[in-house]
């Protein structure tokens, strides 16, 4: 049997076997992973794209590490327009390079008084980019709460975060993901000094209080929704630190007020009756149940480390993304019956052969798809479309190049025409190829759907027509290709 | 047989006339720039108000912003950009409010970019779009002669160039989509001259009479042409499908991708293979065989 000998038949097989196998879990129910996600243009959805504020961290960046080198290496330092100025005394000698570098410092200026430093580039954004992580967490953490199930987060960039939620939005998404959280509690004091006054931003109530806080929300353990006379609140407890804390602030201050500050606005000014050593109290003021949920959710999730900014939101309603799938599948099987039939009116056989590539392609495409865990967009439907005309224009380029060395009775028409039809196609596809990495490294939402189908395209593409199509033009002698023309 | 040869210098006004074109209407008229390039907001609306109607009720909306309704073709959705202005988290909700009001009116669609986003959008476009042509550029350039490169890019940035001529011609909104249809075009474009490029590389390297540069590249042409007809033909009959149904804020991709093709069909049959003529590509196949 000269079929069975043939290496591609066994490789076209194990393609086969395999696309079936990658193709199959989205067919199941159950699994997660390995299957093709829809976009949200295709499913219908909220988009939403936070930034952090990159200055406000910087700043936060600044104070702290100046902090740092004045408590470690007692030496004076001062933050100048994003600079640590570090006057000179005789502790510098402990502030060697490595401390430097190992702080993310570099050298802006030196002179006999003062060194100043700036954070490097590269150093910087790590941090940046590390916080964005982090922040990534608590949003993730805050939604979560809220219910939300097949959401999807990721971060963008330096400081970005996407959130995708499919299908319907929970009212409150919006309002716990843009609250930074910054939760302190604050002394009363009378004096001018070291005092700041916080306003109620509803009842317009004032509280003169220590700025510095005596406690911060980061030491909140679990907060819930509660019910105090039938009032919404809501119920904190500290961790072990906090609780200490929170002991020595009450003890020490039976009959003052304390203020309790969300994001430099009063929330409400309880006045203390008892030293509390539980750790653990009630906000109330004026909430209603989604108000105390949704504060419940933030405390409990912690405060982002800056402001954050909604800089893209997006919501697409079920009806455009299905009528889109329909329209599109619609589109993409009338595009293949039409060029299906052109082919195999034109080639004959050959055409044949090149709607078994055209499947056998879009198999291997969905196949990879699967695998990576892509997400189909409307764009990418497009890519795919595509796909499948540079599939046919493979086809094509080798069918006309087989029939040139036919006609001028060339020594092997189909393996010589094969060859040098391939590397066209190699230096053609390759060149859209590398294009469209470079698409998909720099584009951001539709290009990067359109650009990842494109280059999985191309892939199976050019795998398919080597193997799978010439396989077929192997085993059919010359006179039935209907090429001879 | 056609002597594609003989037509440069006709082709070469006929491009020029293109770019200078191009140029104006750009100048002129400028490009419809999205929200993703220019901040705001946009609706895509599903209602069977006509577009006055639905202007006459957008005007409660008491604002200063350039508000711009758009029926979409052969259907009854419309667009609705609104420009981007002071305290836009507050204008949104109060619009959506607005519009979800009536009940003549279903939103398909809603999208808001802060326009710092969109120059960031922009900025990233152009590198991609950039560093993509760079990669085009450089890989033509190792698989072939220089003469070869430049011609190619040539085309390349023509076809692209005058695409988007096209779209400002047309008022075809310009956003995130068409940087990705634009560089599909550019593929397209480089992908029929570099098949172009190979025969005539073939050609001119073994053929018995290589020395006729004019006969060679005729020849390369007609050997290609079918090709180049089939393939344009299948690839316009899939836009095509795709034009007549893909969603209706989708269906200008495929329009503007199916001028890209005639395009760049054109600058491959009648322009590369001029140029890499012009560029004296003959002395160097001479200068190679003393």
């Amino acid at each position: 049997m000269l079929i069975l000998k043939q290496w591609r038949l066994w490789v076209s097989l194990l393609l086969l076997i395999g696309s079936y196998l990658f193709i199959k879990p989205n067919f199941e129910k159950q699994t997660q992973d390995n299957k093709i996600n829809f976009g949200l243009d295709i499913q219908g959805g909220y988009s939403y794209l936070l930034e952090l504020n990159e200055e406000e961290y910087l700043n936060n960046l600044l104070v702290k590490t100046s902090q740092y080198i004045e408590n470690t290496y007692s030496i004076n330092s001062n933050i100048n327009n994003g600079q640590i100025v570090i006057f000179k005394n005789q502790n510098l000698d402990a502030l060697s390079n490595i401390v430097i570098q190992n702080l993310g410092l570099e050298v802006l200026e030196k002179s006999d008084t003062e060194n100043s430093y700036i954070f490097s580039k590269q150093s910087f954004n790590k941090s940046l980019s590390d916080m964005t992580l982090n922040a990534v967490e608590i949003v993730r953490s805050r939604v979560d709460f809220l219910g939300n199930k097949e959401l999807s987060i990721q971060k963008v960039g330096l400081n970005k975060i996407l959130l995708e939620i499919p299908g319907d939005l929970d009212n409150n998404v919006k309002e716990v993901i843009s609250k930074t959280a910054k939760l302190t509690l604050h002394i009363e004091k009378s004096n001018i000094v070291g005092s700041k006054t916080f306003t109620n931003e509803e009842t317009g109530e004032q509280v003169r209080v220590q700025e510095i806080p005596n406690i911060t929300g980061d030491f909140i353990q679990d907060a819930s929704l509660q019910y105090n006379q039938n009032e919404p609140v809501v119920a904190f407890s500290f961790n072990k630190e906090g609780s200490d804390l929170f002991a020595k602030m009450t003890s020490e201050n039976v009959g003052s007020r304390f203020a309790i500050v969300l994001d430099g606005s009063l929330i409400t000014a309880p006045v203390i009756r008892e030293s509390i050593t539980g750790g653990s109290g009630q906000i109330s003021g004026g909430f209603t149940n989604e108000t105390a949920n949704n504060l419940a959710i933030i405390l409990k999730s912690g405060s982002l480390p800056t402001k954050i900014k909604i800089i893209q939101e997006k919501q697409i309603g079920p009806t455009l993304g299905q009528e889109g799938v329909e329209k599109g599948v619609i589109a993409s099987v009338i595009a293949l019956i039409a060029i299906t039939l052109f082919m195999i009116l034109y080639y004959k056989i050959s055409g044949f052969f090149t709607v078994i590539t055209i499947v056998s392609c879009l198999s291997l495409l969905f196949a990879m798809m699967s695998l990576l865990n892509t997400t189909l967009t409307l764009p990418g439907v497009i890519g795919i479309v595509l796909t499948i005309g540079m599939c046919v224009d493979a086809n094509v380029l080798i069918f006309e190049r087989i029939r040139e060395n036919f006609k001028n009775n060339i020594d092997d028409p189909k393996n010589h025409g094969f060859n040098s039809a391939y590397v066209t196609i190699l230096d053609s596809n390759l060149t859209t190829l590398f294009a469209a990495v470079f698409l998909f490294a720099f584009g951001f939402g539709p290009i990067r759907g359109f650009s990842i189908s494109l280059i999985i395209g191309i892939i199976s593409s050019l795998i398919v027509t080597y193997i799978i199509l010439k396989l077929f033009l192997n085993i059919t002698s010359i006179k039935y290709l209907g090429l001879q023309k | 047989m056609i002597n594609f040869y003989s037509f440069k210098n006709i082709s070469y006004l006929v491009s020029l006339m293109l770019i200078i074109l191009t140029v104006f209407v750009i100048f002129f008229k400028g490009l419809n720039l999205g929200i993703d390039f220019k901040g705001g907001l946009n609706f895509e609306v599903k209602t069977n108000l006509t577009t006055s109607q639905l202007n006459q009720y957008l005007n409660f909306v008491d604002t200063e912003r350039e508000v711009l309704i758009k029926r979409e073709v052969g259907s009854d959705v419309y667009s609705i950009r609104i420009e981007s202005g002071d305290n836009n988290p507050v204008f949104i909700e109060e619009i959506k409010n607005i519009i979800a009001q009536n009940s003549n009116i279903q939103i398909l669609l809603s999208e808001y970019i802060e326009p710092t986003f969109s120059e960031e959008l922009i900025k990233n476009s152009i590198y991609a779009l950039a560093s993509s042509l760079l990669v085009i550029a450089a890989y033509v350039w190792i698989r072939f002669d220089w003469q070869f490169a430049a011609s190619g890019i040539f085309a390349l940035l023509h076809d692209v160039f005058v695409a988007i001529g096209f779209m400002s011609l047309f008022n075809i909104e310009f956003n995130l989509t068409m940087i990705a249809a634009l560089l599909l075009i550019a593929g397209y474009s480089i992908n029929d001259t570099i098949v172009l490029f190979d025969r005539l590389r073939t050609l001119t390297s073994s053929e018995e009479n290589k020395d006729n540069f004019e006969i060679n590249v005729n020849k390369s042409i007609k050997l290609n042409l079918r090709r180049t007809i089939l393939t344009s033909f299948t690839t316009i009959l899939a836009l095509l499908c795709l034009v007549f149904l893909a969603p209706v804020n989708l269906t200008e991709m495929p329009i503007v991708f199916i001028f890209g093709v005639l395009i760049g069909t054109f600058s491959s049959l009648f322009l590369v293979l001029g140029i890499v003529g012009d560029l004296n590509y003959e002395a160097v196949l001479k200068a190679r065989d003393s």
